[in-house]
């Protein structure tokens, strides 16, 4: 590598395909985590990487996945399809002494029939509160991890808040970011104007060595503040953040007004 | 139906945010069968590709603000989770194996909102693997589909480390020329 750039492009897609080992990627990681040039070479790699998924023999999932995702997210299971009825076939009664073993084995054919019914009504039921208890299960798992990592970076002793200032000229707005440099995570919390059209804001970390570092490209509705949780890559010591105006669909560095910035005292 | 067709990824990602179902099944119908693909050539498991499947969109559904345009492109952030659960899930089978990669800005060559392009790309990708050297393919295949890092192909190919960093780099090399001309 010269001055820490790799030498030959192929590199990037090489760590983007998993593929570098031990000290080779450790040092490319380290390096693209403060080059923002490199961290481009690096997305635009990924891009080039995940295209190989196309070499993938195609498989489409089955109609259930679907079914179970919107179930899933409406917090219920959904309906299976109606159950098929009888046939409309009629049988002919018989005219002779087969007469009462025929009505004893229609007998036992309804009772087997409603049998059947209740069994198949029975099993639906339970299929459907497994569903729901299943969706219901990994809503609150999703739930508690967040609110694990949450209370996580809240509570820690090495956790500081930093508010994010509005700038002169800038849109009326305020936030803070809580930053925990042992974990490596960040939160945002805040409420800025919405951007204006083909805009959004970007919040970045500024660390101590090395260029800005996005960490969120957001589009503020009006009275909903904005949050989120990140970690940041590895050896990354942040000194400030900043929230800028930039394209929509952000930037791989800052490029327009800042809007709120807010240094670690 | 026909304006969902059509919506922007990121039309439909606003509307995700908006929790509008509609949006997010078209987002669905859009990239479902793409990920399936690859989830399912990774684990050769239906129920768990399915399972992953499922929880990728729900996630989608859940955070969608964890997807934004800095990261790139909506499919191309979709693919490299993918990637990821479906290799991470792997990988709890071998003790042995590192750690997941992070996902993070993946910038795709080309718009995959049309089906069309999204077709050509495929076809594309197919006959630049199919035309590489079958050790280089292979190697691309360790690589990508098992998470393999040039070390570990080394091992399971028995061949020499440096023979197998040459012919990744070589397939790699191939691989960007090909997909390169394709994008533009």
């Amino acid at each position: 590598m010269t001055n820490g750039h790799p030498t030959r492009d192929e590199d990037f897609d090489l760590l983007a395909l998993g593929a570098l080992d031990g000290e080779e990627k450790q040092a490319l990681e380290a390096h693209v985590a403060s080059c923002a040039d490199c961290a481009r070479k690096l997305a635009q790699a990924r891009g080039r990487v995940a295209l190989l998924a196309l070499g993938a023999p195609q498989k489409a999932p089955s109609p259930a996945v679907k079914q179970r995702l919107m179930a899933q997210i409406r917090g219920a299971a959904s309906e299976p399809p109606a159950p098929a009825h009888a046939s409309g076939s009629r049988v002919p009664l018989p005219s002779s002494a087969t007469r009462w073993w025929n009505a004893m084995l229609l007998v036992g054919g309804v009772a087997l029939a409603a049998l059947t019914i209740f069994l198949w009504h029975e099993n639906r039921d339970l299929a459907r509160q497994v569903g729901a208890l299943h969706a219901s299960l990994v809503q609150q798992q999703h739930a508690m991890h967040e609110a694990s990592e949450v209370a996580e970076l809240v509570t820690s002793q090495g956790t500081v808040t930093v508010p994010l200032a509005q700038q002169p000229g800038a849109p009326a707005g305020a936030a803070h970011v809580m930053y925990n440099k042992k974990m490596g995570m960040l939160m945002y919390e805040g409420e800025i104007q919405p951007a204006p059209a083909s805009k959004s804001y970007q919040l970045w970390v500024v660390p101590e060595n090395g260029k800005p570092i996005s960490a969120g490209v957001f589009n503020p509705v009006e009275g909903r503040p904005d949050h989120w949780m990140m970690k940041l890559p590895e050896g990354v010591d942040a000194k400030s953040f900043a929230v800028t105006l930039e394209p929509a669909g952000g930037m791989p560095h800052p490029t327009g007004p800042t809007i709120l910035a807010g240094s670690i005292s | 139906m026909g304006a969902e067709v059509r919506a922007t990824d990121a039309a439909l990602i606003e509307r995700v945010v908006q929790r509008d179902e509609a949006a997010l099944a078209a987002l669905y119908d859009r990239y479902a069968s793409m990920l399936s693909s690859v989830l399912n050539r990774i684990l050769r498991d239906t129920q768990a590709t399915e399972e992953i499947l499922q929880d990728i969109f729900f996630q989608l559904w859940s955070r969608p603000s964890r997807f934004d345009e800095s990261r790139g492109s909506l499919p191309g952030w979709l693919l490299v989770i993918a990637r990821n659960r479906a290799i991470s899930r792997l990988r709890r089978h071998n003790p042995a194996a590192g750690d997941e990669i992070s996902e993070n800005f993946v910038a795709l060559p080309v718009n995959f909102e049309s089906t069309v392009a999204r077709k050509q790309m495929l076809d594309r990708v197919k006959g630049a693997l199919e035309n590489l050297p079958r050790e280089q393919r292979a190697c691309v295949e360790l690589a990508y589909f098992e998470g393999l890092t040039h070390s570990e192909i080394a091992a399971r190919t028995g061949d020499p480390l440096g023979t197998v960093k040459t012919r990744l780099r070589l397939a790699v090399e191939t691989l960007k020329r090909t997909l390169h001309s394709a994008a533009t």
